[in-house]
């Protein structure tokens, strides 16, 4: 499902073009004019579509080895964010945090990640497995219906009140300012999620293509029954992928509740659609392509909602996933799957 | 294939009996609905009120609130009235989705005989679509946070007057109260206003907005989804010679976060200025205005709510106990003026008397023709400091 080099060059030739004269227009010709403006809502942009591509590469995985669309997804992002306010509560709250906070920092990802994970291998074993052989409609609804299984569930849990992480106050509200006290801020907390994100993009990378578990996991995507002939146990490919993708998600979520602080029990909806839109945007199935579509989904939103208004960001968004679904079905880095005939 | 056309003309038979079942359910529900709504109803040891509040959905956070707060006036009440107790059933609206599920939860509160008076619905757009429900079945309906100025007008959005009364100000009363305070106290000639695109804080925004702009203050406009979390690209916009920023929002985590990612994007000059929606613990950032009734948070009553719900005030819940409270005063007068036995009208005829001298609001409360609190009480403005106490400050 990887385009070629001639596709890839076309795509991106065509993305750059549409940037350019966004770019252009936005510092120049918009009536919010000026580099700086542009350029902290991009910052502001990469932080957010850091965050979805976690979102993004979960979809992407789980549809790649399953051709699933797990729509439960979005709601293991939303436990992820609330494993981690548990944690951060335990460990005594924002203010007064009862060990150093990097310590804390990272408790609250390791127990989220590890939390989210096993939570997808439960999914994975109960919702899914079951209806592998099933027509493809019904693992759909399965999904749908773990979607709200698990936004119900939080409400009973949890309660309706949404819960601040307070994360500037855990961490800083300092950061960096690029161009003078007047320029582009970047806030630590900011730097911490864009970086992390990076950095376990990266691990994602390496353990798919760099190990035994990922080669197994490219057998099974690209001919299970052939695979599991191979000697590859595909229920266990299949689960850890849900681990993994889950744990990314978990990940994600915890990035969400520092950065944006506020979390409640349906932050997983749109979250998980935008994530989504990411995955088809970047080319459902591609680990790059995801985190390419999280990086401009969010970057996107960010534009839309500085240069025209918060009433219509999402509208632009989910105008690109329509725009994509009929212009390149297949997003930025996928391609068209081959029919065996 | 003649087996499965057999089958499939089985289940569509069945399907549209059962649909013309249900048709002719619902077309002789008006009928049951006008029924339960002349009866006479033995008022018993037991009375019930039904409570209409967005109870999951994105605006769950308020209306378990106000759920919260109806509960604890029965709970007080029922305390000292062991043979009149009060019983509350709730009915989820899930206010932001769609009005149809206000309209549903009307339908079934209008059928259901023994509900004798409604608190709510929460959202003024949701009053306007239960209205005819609530009339079908005479019932009364108090509202403690629908705060549209037309609602009580009698034409503009319908006619519901003898049957709507709320327990909060309407926009008419707390705009020009936040507007004034801002030009003649804190000398703003610089705003920006932020809407979450929910009826209430439109409503409130487009007030204050008209005041301002008439004085002369620059005011720009701007407008973020309730469910939103992430506020950068809104405060990259907000100028840097902005003294104010008014947020009139339902949801004081949300203010919180913004105000947090303000101090963090190096603008924490600028103030906020909050509306009743957001007079709550959550919101802690020092130095921000707030309005809201002039409720003392040391009132006995309210003290003992905190306690009870582990330190949360949900004070925007508040007018609910008001409404819960006006709602069981008047069954109780229905019932000792029939003798034992009450119709809702009766229970709506005492609702437009009812007079309390004094309500954990900080006002009296009476209510006028339209539905509208009869002496509307000035809202009070506060200022958070920095133990996240509110300080009254006019």
């Amino acid at each position: 499902m990887i385009a070629t080099r001639q596709q890839r060059l076309g795509n991106f030739a065509g993305l750059g073009l549409v940037l350019v004269a966004w770019v252009l227009y936005a510092v120049y010709a918009s009536p919010t004019q000026g580099w700086t403006f542009f350029l902290q809502l991009t910052v502001n942009g990469i932080i957010l579509g850091s965050i979805y591509a976690l979102i993004a590469l979960g979809y992407s995985m789980v549809y790649g080895i399953l051709k699933l669309l797990n729509f439960a997804h979005g709601d293991v992002y939303m436990i992820g964010s609330f494993i981690g306010f548990g944690v951060l509560s335990v460990l005594g709250g924002a203010l007064s945090p009862a060990i150093p906070v990097v310590l804390l920092v990272l408790c609250m990802f390791a127990v989220a990640m590890i939390g989210s994970g096993v939570l997808g291998l439960v999914i994975e074993r109960f919702a899914y497995r079951p209806l592998r052989n099933a027509p493809r409609i019904a693992p759909l609804i399965s999904a749908l219906g773990v979607a709200f299984f698990l936004e119900n569930s939080a409400l009973l849990l949890f309660g309706a009140q949404y819960r601040n992480y307070d994360g500037y106050d855990l961490i800083s509200f300092n950061g960096i300012h690029i161009g003078g006290p007047t320029g582009v801020f970047v806030s630590y907390l900011g730097v911490i999620v864009i970086s992390s994100s990076v950095a376990l993009m990266v691990a994602l990378v390496a353990l798919v293509r760099w190990t035994r578990f990922g080669k197994a996991m490219r057998a099974v995507s690209f001919d299970r029954e052939a695979a599991a002939m191979m000697g590859i146990d595909p229920d266990r490919v299949i689960a850890t992928t849900f681990f993994v993708g889950s744990a990314l998600a978990g990940a994600a979520g915890v990035m969400f509740g520092l950065v944006y602080s506020q979390i409640y029990h349906l932050i997983g909806f749109i979250a998980g659609l935008k994530g989504f839109t990411a995955a088809v945007v970047g080319g459902i199935g591609s680990i790059p392509g995801a985190m390419l579509g999280g990086l401009l989904v969010g970057m996107t939103e960010s534009w839309a909602k500085g240069y025209l208004n918060g009433n219509v960001a999402d509208l632009v968004v989910f105008g690109i996933l329509i725009g994509f679904m009929l212009i390149r079905p297949t997003g930025l880095l996928g391609t068209p799957a081959l029919q065996k005939v | 294939m003649l087996k499965k056309l057999g089958a499939v003309a089985v289940v569509a038979a069945a399907i549209s009996v059962a649909v013309s079942t249900t048709a002719w359910g619902s077309a002789k529900g008006p009928d049951r609905v006008s029924a339960a709504a002349a009866a006479k109803v033995t008022c018993g040891k037991v009375r019930t009120i039904g409570v209409a509040a967005p109870l999951t959905g994105p605006a769950a956070s308020i209306g378990v609130e106000q759920l919260h707060w109806a509960k604890y006036w029965a709970a007080r009440w029922n305390r000292k009235h062991k043979s009149a107790r009060i019983k509350i059933v709730s009915g989820d609206t899930q206010l932001g989705v769609d009005t149809a599920f206000a309209v549903k939860v009307a339908h079934s509160f209008a059928s259901n005989s023994k509900v004798l008076a409604v608190v709510g619905p929460a959202g003024s757009q949701e009053v306007v679509a239960s209205t005819s429900a609530y009339k079908g079945g005479s019932l009364g309906f108090i509202s403690g946070s629908a705060t549209r100025i037309s609602l009580t007008d009698g034409h503009t959005d319908g006619n519901r007057i003898g049957y709507f009364y709320r327990t909060v100000p309407n926009d008419g009363v707390q705009a020009p109260r936040v507007a004034n305070y801002m030009i003649k106290t804190l000398k703003w000639k610089r705003v920006y206003i932020i809407d979450d695109q929910e009826t209430y804080s439109q409503g409130l925004a487009d007030g204050v907005q008209a005041i301002l702009k008439k004085n002369g203050v620059t005011v720009t406009r701007d407008s973020i989804s309730q469910q939103a979390s992430d506020f950068s690209s809104v405060i990259a916009k907000i100028p840097a010679n902005t003294q104010g920023v008014y947020i009139p929002w339902q949801l004081a985590p949300q203010a919180q976060a913004f105000g947090q990612q303000l101090k963090a994007a190096g603008k924490s000059h600028v103030t906020l200025f909050g509306s009743d929606g957001l007079f709550s613990p959550d919101w802690k950032i020092a130095g921000s205005y707030d309005s809201f009734f002039p409720v003392s948070p040391s009132n006995a009553t309210v003290l003992a709510y905190v306690k009870a719900h582990n330190g949360n005030g949900e004070y925007f819940g508040s007018p609910s106990y008001v409404a819960a409270q006006v709602d069981t005063l008047a069954i109780t007068k229905a019932c000792t003026l029939g003798h034992g036995k009450t119709t809702r009208a009766a229970v709506r005829k005492q609702i437009a008397k009812m007079k309390l001298k004094s309500s954990i609001l900080g006002f009296p409360v009476s209510f006028s023709r339209g539905g509208d609190l009869h002496s509307p009480a000035t809202f009070g403005i506060y200022q958070i400091q920095k133990d996240g106490t509110f300080k009254p400050v006019g």
